[in-house]
């Protein structure tokens, strides 16, 4: 047969379990604003009964767990967008600083190189005018500079591309070794069935963080997770963290390493993708456009002017330095070869009123001098593949923003912190406690008014 | 259904987009180009590349054709002048020819004719700019000298070398004849004739013979100036042509990289008119839930 005293233990177990799904309640409300956050919910199951005799009896409630509300299929989701808009918006800023160069302006290649066959043809009126030639000269000098100016800006792109890529090694150290340690704690309370909520919430910001640099690819087991890259390059196993090492190679630019190995060319997702992807395969490619072209032009204007006569009458010598054998570096360390505007070659015959040199050097900028293209045609070749490749990746990035923004979206639906469901369940759980200690002021009476029997009869 | 309870970061993120679009916009209207970096529309970048380079082109052929029309008009007027000197050359040997002169007043006439002589040295000298034009290519040096030992009486020091200046993207235009093949062709030389008279009337002998010596001369340089008259015309019908071409050239560099004004002014009322929406919006609903009503 039940008694009060089991009654009095049911109400007070009310009393215990609604202060904990109270508790979830501040909690939640608490961190409302917290990122990464995850609501927590109160998990009520009803005590085992009790059977005595004939009857069962309740026993009250128990609080089993403070339960934090989330979907392991969105967050996989979330990671993946977040590699994505991580990679291309380090490759959308690396490509709009670039294409910065190959805007139209008074100094832009394209301009110097139309100026400079500009200076011939206004040379070819009048050949043996000193000033008209010392024009020339200053063309080809701003020529030289605007190849200069754009291929240094290129370099250095790369050199603070560079920069970024050992900062972000480093805070993909900061982070791997910041899992670990959650894993630690996330273990250690999942092994003794204790909610580590808030533990994963943390190790799950950090993963999104860790996901925006680098392609991460996440493997649960038992209570602890297992991070690697998208290659297999291990980056946390349990409780134990993997370093990126960083190490300079030939063309003094920093690899990334894993275990001694160079994975550098196998990171393709990710800010650290984006940006060893401009700094290693975009760069380089405008690097070489930039190199073909300068070397094409030197070449070719060195061959004609080499096939005519300056104005003292003597053979033409090269107009700028050779480029290197190569062809690297070509754009920046173009440099004009003569400073006497007399040693322009001109002439054709030998005179000094000659101008069939000046016109076979004009005639440069419309033949196909550089991979079958005109100087002019091959620049703005370049300047379409420059302007092409940083408007795919704007395209992209807007594209991953929207996705991501939208998984954020999802997410936040299932897990964000509602206040005005925190203050339903508030009034929910301060009803509940409040009808528990109403019961317990009631069995009191009650008990008061056995005690009371039992002195009367007493 | 449940919805994301913390609607900000969407309405932040959305404000931004159209705060971006709204800079966009802006910078249009302010630069009137719809392409102000590459990645704004690459190929029509490309083709504005190009475009610039064609429209600078055109403006250089435009002063290349300026100063070559001036050395030619100076060429034409000096060749109209040689054809004066040698009409009056042919008036005083028709003069010289008439029996009724004396060898003094043939020597007086041939003097004459030296002056004219002398006259023609200086139009086939002809200097423009600090350059000789008859002298070929060569022209750093004076074409002609008298030269008392030369049958024709002078010596061409010049070569027979022509310029071409290009003067558009498919044209080119001599811009001169030389004094070899002007005024002293073995076969019909302006400065032989002119000797001859001069040796005949001075001798009595073949006056008329060289008076028509003279004539053809004078007709032979008549002809070779259609070159210049020719060159002239060729040079005001690629003036007009290049003047096209630059309107051509503004016109296609507006048609791909020109602001649609309408448009983008259109976009930016409508932009801001919904920013400002989202903004009320917010305002006006973004501060109650439960809370605020359980007191």
């Amino acid at each position: 047969m039940s008694s009060l005293n089991a009654s009095l233990a049911s109400a007070l177990s009310g009393l215990i379990a609604e202060q904990g799904a109270m508790d979830a309640t501040t909690n939640d409300v608490a961190n409302v604003n917290t990122p990464g956050y995850s609501r927590e919910q109160p998990v009520l199951v009803s005590s085992d009964p009790a059977v005595i005799g004939a009857l069962t009896y309740g026993t009250g409630v128990t609080l089993q767990s403070l339960e934090s509300i989330r979907d392991p299929i969105l967050e996989a989701q979330i990671q993946e967008q977040t590699q994505a808009q991580g990679q291309f918006t380090s490759l959308t800023s690396a490509l709009q600083q670039a294409q910065v160069s190959f805007t139209t302006s008074t100094n832009d290649i394209g301009t110097s190189i139309s100026n400079f066959f500009n200076s011939i043809n206004q040379l070819s009126t009048n050949p043996s005018d000193l000033a008209l030639r010392q024009g020339v000269l200053t063309a080809a000098g701003n020529l030289a500079d605007s190849f200069h100016t754009t291929a240094n800006s290129l370099n250095q792109q790369q050199s603070s591309l560079d920069l970024s890529v050992v900062s972000q090694v480093n805070q993909i150290n900061q982070l791997t070794q910041q899992i670990a340690q959650l894993n630690t704690q996330v273990s250690n309370l999942e092994n003794v069935d204790q909610n580590a909520g808030s533990f994963i919430d943390e190790r799950q910001q950090a993963i999104d963080q860790l996901s925006s640099l680098v392609d991460v690819s996440v493997i649960p087991t038992n209570n602890t997770l297992t991070l690697t890259t998208a290659n297999g390059a291990p980056l946390v196993a349990g409780q134990q963290s993997f370093q990126l090492q960083t190490a300079v190679n030939a063309t003094g630019l920093h690899d990334v390493d894993s275990q001694g190995n160079d994975i550098t060319s196998q990171i393709t997702s990710g800010q650290l993708g984006g940006t060893l992807a401009a700094r290693d395969q975009e760069i380089p490619a405008i690097q070489s456009q930039l190199n073909t072209l300068a070397s094409g032009l030197v070449n070719a204007v060195n061959g004609v002017q080499q096939g005519g006569f300056d104005l003292n009458g003597d053979a033409g010598t090269d107009l700028f330095n050779p480029p290197p054998a190569s062809g690297a570096a070509a754009a920046a360390s173009l440099s004009v070869a003569i400073t006497d505007p007399a040693l322009i070659a001109a002439s054709s015959d030998g005179s000094a009123g000659s101008n069939g040199n000046a016109e076979a050097l004009y005639a440069l900028s419309e033949r196909p001098v550089i991979s079958g293209q005109s100087p002019s045609d091959y620049y703005s070749g370049i300047v379409f593949n420059v302007g092409n490749a940083a408007s795919n990746a704007e395209a992209e990035q807007t594209a991953s923003t929207q996705v991501l923004q939208q998984l954020n979206d999802q997410r936040a639906s299932v897990s964000g912190v509602s206040l005005d469901e925190e203050a339903a369940n508030l009034v929910q759980f301060q009803d509940a406690y409040s009808a528990s200690a109403q019961v317990i002021t009631t069995i009191n009476d009650m008990m008061y008014a056995a005690i009371q029997m039992s002195t009367l009869t007493g | 259904m449940r919805v994301n309870p913390n609607p900000y970061v969407d309405i932040l993120a959305e404000v931004a987009q159209t705060q971006q679009q709204i800079a966009l916009d802006e910078q249009q209207i302010a630069t009137g180009s719809s392409v102000n970096q590459p990645s704004d529309n690459p190929a029509a970048a490309a083709v504005l590349s190009q475009n610039a380079s064609e429209t600078s082109a055109a403006d250089q052929f435009q002063r290349s054709l300026g100063s070559v029309q001036g050395e030619i008009q100076n060429a034409d007027a000096a060749l109209s002048s040689v054809t004066t000197s040698l009409q009056q050359a042919i008036s005083l040997g028709v003069e010289g020819a008439n029996g009724t002169d004396n060898a003094a007043d043939r020597d007086a006439i041939a003097t004459q004719l030296q002056g004219i002589q002398s006259q023609l040295i200086s139009l086939a000298n002809l200097s423009y700019q600090g350059n000789y034009v008859f002298g070929g290519t060569a022209t750093q040096t004076t074409p002609y000298i008298a030269d008392p030992t030369s049958p024709s009486g002078v010596t061409y020091q010049g070569n027979s070398g022509v310029n071409d200046v290009t003067l558009g993207e498919h044209f080119s235009l001599q811009t001169n004849l030389p004094g070899s093949q002007l005024f002293s062709n073995p076969s019909n030389s302006v400065f032989q004739s002119i000797q001859d008279l001069i040796t005949s009337l001075q001798s009595g002998n073949g006056i008329e013979a060289a008076v028509n010596e003279v004539s053809t001369a004078s007709n032979y340089v008549d002809a070779q100036r259609v070159f210049y008259g020719n060159a002239l015309n060729q040079l005001t019908a690629q003036q007009t042509y290049l003047g096209t071409e630059t309107t051509q050239l503004a016109q296609q560099q507006n048609a791909e990289g020109g602001a649609d004004l309408t448009q983008v002014i259109s976009n930016l009322t409508s932009e801001q008119t919904s920013l400002q929406a989202t903004l009320a919006a917010v305002a006006q609903t973004a501060h109650t839930n439960l809370f605020e009503y359980l007191k």
